[in-house]
């Protein structure tokens, strides 16, 4: 570096790579609900993120297809919210969409952009909370993750 | 040409003792010279394995052309794993003009146990298959094609049957399928369980199957209760009851051998006394030096 | 029907590495039914690349197309204006539908995206079990419907085997040991005394070791 250059301010890399990653990420995430767990997504919205949300009629409707597409679109990070084991008003379209979500995983694994960056929720009908719940932690998770490197 | 030792003792209806030796995973003939001088006079004959757990050795025949100069009588396994039926006939041409008189007619173990899993198996006929073959070449002069071979070898044949595989009510038939292919003799699997073999043998011998065939019954003498139980559980087609494993654990360590050599006394002694047994196969694997020690104990030496 | 599986992403993308332009073609038969090969495989495959190849910084074109069946010359016809307009095909299909379409378009490369695997059965949902080799001389009225040829281990004709255990192959204890199967319901029929009856050499001719094999059928020919 020459010597013309003022030098940086004193911080270490890590706080660097923090400053400015809150400075440019602000993360875009894909829900794909059942509407029988949860109405909608509405008020979940933030400054620091972007939600978009697909509401289906029962969380089988979950298709691989789907889930890879929300990731072509720029979603950093997908979430399946599918009503609990057993409250599936079609019998067993949330373990259905578990077992797709488990594959999808496997690709982005292979693919190289992280299959952390999937996950399904259970969500007691309507519960503002759990869904809250699940938005930090998406959020926090994504932290750690950065943006989707293939968006 | 005259008839090999073992066919000669069996026919006299004489007790036979035969053993095992596994060529070496080499070119390196010395170890088929060392494994020989143990069992040469303790023995009638040796089986020498063909590629044995489908892990690549020194070929069958040649080992047991090795055996032959050193003046043992060898039994040369075939399986029809590696060998259509094309190569499996020129072998056994071939082997018979090296001067071996006895063959095992085997399927061979599933490649995918070996040391290379990779490979391609053949079976393009199965032991019974073979047991016909050879028999066919002997009585018929003729190969599998029908052509009326130039000196056509006569060999005494043998299969392995075992008593303790699945479905039990179908393995005297298949014994019976065996002898009526033309087995002359039968080396079974290591026998532990000897109230399940008694209860094979009877039915064989009731069916009249004993006369047509010679049964020599396998033994292999347990090292320790690791081994009889890697054996039980590892091993497919072994059955290993619980009460001798609980011998040999309620054995201490450095006497387990001893118990598993007095185990395995005990049950040549009761394969001796059952009708329908005509002799004893040892197969004492990579221990060899046993052999001689088992044959004398058991009071099987000398041999005729 | 014949089945076949993907195979994996790595190996699909190192074979399509040289085109920007990929045509991936489907085949709505077999391939379909065993989820290897149909529309939704097309489309899942698609995007599959797609994100993987952007995430390396390259950028690829994909067009998706699914035909009815692709060992047939009457249905990949269809797809030659696709195949025109891209650089390669990578086929869904089986083995013969791969070379059915580059027989057919002697222009394009054709690759293959599935492992063709065997002919077999849906033995229950999510589940494919073998069940026929294609042997040309099909002996399953001496084995009482169960075929040895393709479902022993060892394709014996006079077994079991001494690995045979508790119903199970020693190759694989989740499979059915065939022979176990075949005795079975040979006594279900009270036809067990059948099996004690010599079964000869198969005569392989008749299968691939007979070399390549047609059938002709003068009668369809015009």
């Amino acid at each position: 570096m020459s010597e013309s250059y003022p030098r940086p301010p004193n911080h270490s890399m890590a706080e660097v790579v923090e400053t400015n990653n809150k400075a440019v990420f602000k993360p875009k995430i894909t829900v794909f609900h059942c509407f029988n767990a949860i109405s909608s997504t509405a008020g979940a919205d933030s400054n620091e993120y972007d939600i978009s949300a697909v509401r289906m009629p029962c969380s089988s409707m979950t298709r691989e297809v789907f889930l890879l597409r929300a990731f072509e679109a720029g979603a950093d990070a997908v979430v399946v919210m599918v009503c609990p084991e057993g409250d599936c008003r079609y019998m067993e379209g949330n373990i259905r969409a578990g077992k797709r979500v488990a594959r999808v995983k496997k690709i982005l694994d292979e693919i190289g952009l992280d299959g952390k960056r999937l996950n399904i929720y259970p969500v007691p009908e309507k519960d503002l909370n759990t869904i809250d719940r699940i938005i930090k932690q998406t959020v926090s998770d994504l932290a750690g993750l950065g943006p989707n490197p293939a968006s | 040409m005259s008839a090999g030792k073992l066919q000669e003792i069996l026919s006299q209806g004489k007790f036979a003792v035969t053993a095992e030796c596994g060529p070496p995973r080499g070119a390196n003939a010395e170890v088929v010279w060392k494994k020989g001088a143990l069992l040469k006079g303790y023995v009638d004959a040796v089986n020498v394995t063909d590629n044995q757990t489908a892990i690549v050795r020194m070929s069958s025949i040649a080992a047991c052309a090795h055996l032959i100069q050193m003046g043992i009588e060898p039994v040369m396994q075939m399986v029809t794993r590696d060998r259509n039926r094309l190569a499996l006939q020129s072998d056994i041409m071939g082997a018979y003009s090296l001067g071996i008189r006895n063959i095992l007619c085997l399927s061979g173990d599933h490649q995918i146990f070996g040391s290379q899993p990779e490979a391609m198996n053949v079976w393009d006929i199965d032991c019974m298959h073979l047991i016909h073959t050879v028999k066919d070449m002997r009585e018929t002069g003729k190969d599998m094609s029908g052509f009326a071979l130039d000196e056509p070898p006569k060999m005494f044949i043998g299969a392995a049957e075992n008593p303790f595989a699945d479905p039990f009510e179908f393995r005297v038939l298949r014994l019976a399928k065996k002898a009526a292919a033309g087995a002359n003799f039968i080396q079974t699997q290591c026998i532990y369980d000897i109230a399940r073999f008694k209860e094979w043998i009877h039915v064989a011998y009731e069916q009249g199957l004993t006369e047509q065939v010679h049964i020599l019954g396998g033994v292999t003498p347990l090292k320790s209760a690791g081994m009889a139980n890697y054996m039980a559980t590892k091993v497919a087609g072994i059955t290993i009851p619980e009460a001798i494993i609980k011998r040999l654990e309620a054995t201490p360590k450095e006497k387990a051998a001893a118990e598993g050599m007095k185990i395995c006394l005990e049950t040549i002694q009761e394969l001796r006394e059952i009708k329908g047994v005509h002799g004893v196969h040892i197969m004492a694997i990579e221990a060899e030096d046993k052999v001689p020690e088992i044959v004398k104990l058991a009071g099987l030496y000398p041999r005729p | 029907m014949i089945v076949g599986q993907q195979k994996p992403l790595a190996e699909i993308k190192a074979e399509v590495v040289p085109f920007s332009k990929l045509l991936i073609l489907g085949c709505g038969t077999c391939v379909k039914t065993c989820f290897a090969g149909g529309e939704d495989e097309v489309a899942t495959l698609a995007s599959s690349l797609r994100l993987a190849f952007k995430k390396d910084g390259r950028q690829i074109k994909i067009e998706e197309l699914t035909v009815e069946r692709q060992c047939e010359d009457e249905f990949i016809k269809e797809a030659a204006a696709a195949i025109a307009r891209n650089d390669a095909v990578l086929s869904l299909a089986c083995g013969a539908g791969v070379q059915m379409v580059a027989n057919r378009y002697a222009k394009s490369p054709v690759l293959p995206g599935v492992n063709t695997t065997f002919i077999g059965i849906l033995e229950k949902q999510g589940l494919f079990t073998e069940k026929c080799l294609g042997c040309g001389d099909c002996v399953l009225d001496v084995f009482a419907g169960i075929c040895p040829v393709s479902r022993c281990s060892k394709k014996l004709m006079n077994g079991p085997c001494g690995g045979s255990h508790g119903g199970k192959c020693e190759v694989n204890p989740d499979t059915d040991c065939a022979w176990q199967l075949i005795i079975d319901r040979s006594k279900d029929f009270g036809q067990l005394d059948r099996l004690s009856t010599y079964v000869p050499p198969k005569d392989w001719r008749t299968s691939n070791a007979g070399g390549p094999r047609k059938l002709v059928r003068e009668d369809h020919i015009i």
